[in-house]
């Protein structure tokens, strides 16, 4: 069974659309015009146990309306969502028992309690019992180093230390999946790879299924083992990152230098450009391997040097969530 | 913590202002007669401290909190806890409660018995109907408040109707003039209506207005109220959540 099955879910919003001044001030008390935006428009899909998936797309591309649904904070127009088979809909409490979520832009922890007092608090919200709370409490603290804040009030935490708050916050009761919307926002680099480290051992010694929407490609490519990328309320892939990467960029480019204005062609390979010395061919993975290349040509000409180039991932990303192929690497 | 102690300093003060001007005013209409439809001027001053500790208890946060929580959508954390989101905000409320006893009701009792008299109830038994009643009264109270709240899930600016509503119950309730003194017309009315059962009730019966006959319609009347109230708030709640609006991503 998976763990989560999200079936035909959509969700429209419903904005009152407001006119201006006076006159529009009268006029919208008696006539609401109201224009439907449909952010999630029948997406499915279904997550194993374990999995560690990245939910990626463009800004409004209705990431956090879908997190919300799954989380059954947020009740959909049409469709279905079943976490560990449960309906959150109709058994919102049974499914939040066993669900961890961090919302990057909001906090669970109490703005006027110290840290420490929140998680005491969730530790009877949740009814964790001691040993499992003191065991999880040491383990979450050696990888985010949270002992240090505990006797902080939330609200005078920086952004990187509530966010590891936050993380331990939806990870005491050991839920069997987490949801996580942005939890790199805003972060430093130390404070991304604790958080990427924390994941990666939450998913390997809990088994937890994590479920993560990022704008940032470090974490999509340290930790997304599949992506489902989704935009204007579309699913537009769904599959691993490198079968994306194969199949939107099947090429590799290969810079030689050579030692004069010379160059060797190859039957399988193009040349896309050549500038003096230098010589950038481009070949297709499934048909030859770089150091194929390289031998045929080096066996015709000296050569003085050679750098593989890869399509760049964030215009992989960005062409599929289906914007123009001209962010190519020429 | 300064604008805590502020809040809490400027709190006592103003409710001793509404205490010490309701039984200057009431000094001054008892000056030239004994009893007013038979309460003496002894019992209308109890009535005035009891009626400010009460409003003291019957303070309610549920409302600002789900206005507050729905606008910046904190209440998507709020549902994520496996509790009823209500039974969230009624233990916060009466964890507020549990302040508010020794920060401002404790100052209030002090201050009124130095000041304008000892509030003594009529006996012992009306005391013991007093907190029965006002038990009942905390309920009705607080589920109006929270079926009030209820409707910021889908109107988003609901502070000015909250602040209507204070200010009607304040009125109509008998808090302040017991409505004894309103034209029987619209004493009749507000009978009908659950205000008069948050204050009035509770109050006649500390200061042992009505006989024992009288005063047990009036108990049945308060707890159809509650009732009616505890069936609406759980009704409304099931459908509220429901259609919960989370704001921003
Ligand atoms: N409460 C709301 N009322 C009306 N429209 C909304 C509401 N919340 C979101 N939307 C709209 O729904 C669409 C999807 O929003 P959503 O927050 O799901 O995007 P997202 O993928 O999380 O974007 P981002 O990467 O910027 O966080 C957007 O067009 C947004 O304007
Ligand atoms: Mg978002």
């Amino acid at each position: 069974m998976s763990v989560i099955s999200v079936e035909h879910l959509s969700k429209e919003y419903q904005i009152a659309k407001k006119e201006k001044g006076l006159r529009g001030a009268v006029k919208n008390l008696f006539v609401a015009r109201k224009t439907i935006v449909r952010a999630v428009n029948d997406i499915s899909f279904s997550i194993e146990k374990g999995e560690i998936v990245g939910f990626i797309g463009p800004n409004g591309a209705g990431k956090s309306t879908t997190v919300k649904m799954m989380s059954g904070i947020l009740t959909p127009s049409s469709g279905h969502v079943y976490v560990n088979g449960t309906d959150p809909q109709k058994e919102r409490i049974k499914v939040v028992q066993d669900l961890g979520v961090v919302f990057g832009q909001r906090t669970q922890l109490n703005w006027d309690l110290r840290m420490g007092e929140s998680f005491e608090m969730l530790k009877h919200i949740y009814r964790i019992d001691s040993g499992l709370y003191e065991e999880n409490m040491a383990m979450m603290n050696e990888i985010l180093g949270i002992n240090e804040f505990l006797d902080t009030p939330a609200r005078q935490l920086s952004l990187g230390q509530r966010m590891r708050g936050d993380l331990v916050a939806a990870m005491l009761h050991s839920p069997s999946v987490l949801f996580l919307d942005e939890p790199t926002i805003g972060l430093d680099v130390d404070g991304k790879y604790a958080i990427r480290k924390f994941i990666k051992e939450m998913n390997r010694k809990k088994q937890t299924t994590i479920i993560l929407t990022t704008h940032d490609l470090g974490d999509i490519q340290e930790l997304c083992e599949r992506l489902i990328i989704i935009n204007h309320g579309i699913i537009m892939e769904d599959g691993p990152l490198e079968e994306l990467i194969d199949r939107i960029a099947p090429y590799k480019n290969l810079v030689v230098e050579y030692f004069d204005e010379n160059a060797v062609e190859h039957e399988k390979a193009i040349i896309l450009s050549h500038v003096g010395n230098m010589v950038t061919y481009r070949f297709q993975k499934a048909d030859l391997t770089a150091a194929q290349l390289i031998h045929d040509i080096s066996a015709q000409m000296r050569i003085k040097d050679v750098t593989i180039e890869e399509a760049k991932i964030d215009d992989i990303i960005r062409i599929a969530y289906g914007g123009k192929e001209n962010g190519e690497k020429e | 913590m300064l604008a805590y102690r502020f809040d809490v300093f400027a709190s006592i003060v103003f409710q001793c202002i509404v205490m010490f001007a309701t039984s200057f005013f009431w000094k001054a209409l008892y000056s030239n007669s004994d009893t007013v439809m038979g309460v003496g001027v002894q019992e209308m001053l109890t009535y005035t401290i009891i009626s400010a500790l009460m409003s003291i208890f019957l303070t309610t946060k549920v409302e600002d909190r789900v206005i507050e929580s729905v606008r910046q959508g904190s209440v998507a954390m709020d549902m994520m806890k496996p509790i009823n989101l209500f039974g969230i905000y009624f233990a916060e409320d009466l964890g507020y409660l549990t302040s508010l006893l020794f920060q401002n009701a404790i100052p209030i009792i002090v201050i009124g018995s130095l000041f304008i008299t000892i509030p003594r109830p009529a006996s012992w038994y009306h005391f013991l109907a007093f907190l029965g009643s006002f038990l009942m009264s905390f309920f009705i109270n607080w589920f109006l408040s929270a079926i009030f709240a209820m409707w910021a899930f889908s109107i988003l600016n609901m502070n000015p109707l909250v602040q209507a509503k204070r200010h009607i119950i304040r009125l109509l309730s008998g808090s302040i003039v017991p409505i004894w003194f309103f034209p029987s017309w619209l004493a009749k009315i507000l009978n009908c209506l659950p205000f008069v059962y948050i204050y009035q009730l509770p109050l006649d019966l500390y200061i042992g207005k009505g006989t024992p006959a009288s005063m047990l319609p009036r108990l049945a009347i308060q707890f159809a109220w509650l009732m009616i109230l505890a069936a609406a708030f759980a009704i409304l709640q099931k459908r509220v959540l429901r259609k919960v609006m989370v704001q921003g991503g």
